[in-house]
């Protein structure tokens, strides 16, 4: 799979993990615009941990969209690998708040 | 250190509307701490040099469509640069963003859960194989309509081509009306005439 293939992969697993559950507008990507649209359309604390690990990953992702033209590299392994752990703390994020029955509306 | 500025994109094609924004090289050497990287297009000059050795298509794309709006130097760098040298990975490129397109839509089949950046992901893949066949085949086009304007062009609903053109603003700049799930359908009903179009242009790129 090519670099670019894998910033596509690591977006989708990402938005994948928020979208699993129900909110009143999906996220529809990771650049700042979507996830500021995401944050007001549903009324979220930006402060939360979720929208701070979503901000978190995003500016790695934008880090590596920037480097779209550029060769795998041992740099570009290190940022994919830190973007598969805050994944994984999204994900997790995402199912505690709906083991919690937390509103999802009001985080 | 030597900074220069370009304009390139829609700008310089006169391509604007209300989802347009202005796309903004700043080539330089060294760090960038003061240039704003979500603003910006940031280039060290010698990886542009590199991407001009390689033939690479953005460094076609600013080759032909980028405009000087400041040099520290006096001198305008992309001009210094000559043309790029020729585009030999059509073929990679374009399986690339046809692989992007099938694999978007064939998780758009199997969930609706990411329709909409499924959708902005078919289009990418639509637009950048659109692109890199019309570098190939000696006719550049970067418009973000190039599937519609190269020799070949794709015959799609107006409509879908318009649903999947706001699912990109919607992931890439989040501003636009949400797509109902009429709107998917249609695009899911368009997909098949634009598998076979990149299926036919594949095989002209692969031969």
């Amino acid at each position: 799979m090519t670099e670019f293939n894998n910033r596509i992969a690591a977006q989708r697993e990402v938005l994948l993990a928020v979208n699993s559950v129900h909110w009143r507008e999906e996220l529809y990507g990771m650049s700042s615009g979507a996830l500021e649209r995401w944050v007001q359309a549903n009324s979220l604390n930006r402060c939360s941990k979720l929208v701070s690990l979503l901000l978190e990953v995003a500016g790695k992702l934008f880090f590596l969209a920037n480097k779209s033209q550029e060769q795998v590299t041992a740099e570009y392994r290190l940022h994919s690998s830190e973007v598969s752990e805050l994944t994984e703390a999204i994900r997790l994020e995402v199912q505690q708040l709906q083991v919690l029955g937390t509103d999802m509306d009001k985080n | 250190m030597n900074m220069h500025f370009y304009a390139f994109g829609s700008i310089c094609r006169g391509e604007v509307d209300k989802a347009s924004d202005v796309d903004i090289l700043a080539c330089i050497t060294g760090p960038n701490s003061d240039i704003d990287t979500e603003k910006f297009s940031v280039y060290q000059h010698d990886r542009l040099r590199r991407l001009w050795t390689e033939g690479n298509p953005f460094a076609w794309h600013l080759h032909l469509e980028s405009r000087l709006l400041f040099s520290s130097d006096g001198i305008d760098f992309i001009a210094s640069l000559g043309a790029p040298a020729a585009y030999t990975a059509g073929e990679e490129d374009c399986n690339k963003f046809a692989n992007l397109f099938f694999d978007s839509f064939n998780q758009l089949l199997k969930t609706r859960v990411n329709a909409t950046f499924n959708l902005s992901c078919m289009f990418l893949g639509i637009r950048n194989f659109a692109t890199c066949y019309s570098i190939w085949h000696g006719h550049p086009v970067f418009s973000r309509r190039s599937p519609l304007l190269i020799d070949s062009p794709l015959s799609i609903d107006a409509e879908a081509f318009g649903v999947l053109t706001r699912a990109r603003v919607l992931s890439t700049r989040g501003i636009g009306l949400a797509l109902s799930d009429q709107e998917v359908m249609l695009v899911l009903r368009a997909a098949p005439a634009i598998q076979s179009w990149m299926r036919q242009l594949l095989a002209e790129v692969r031969r």
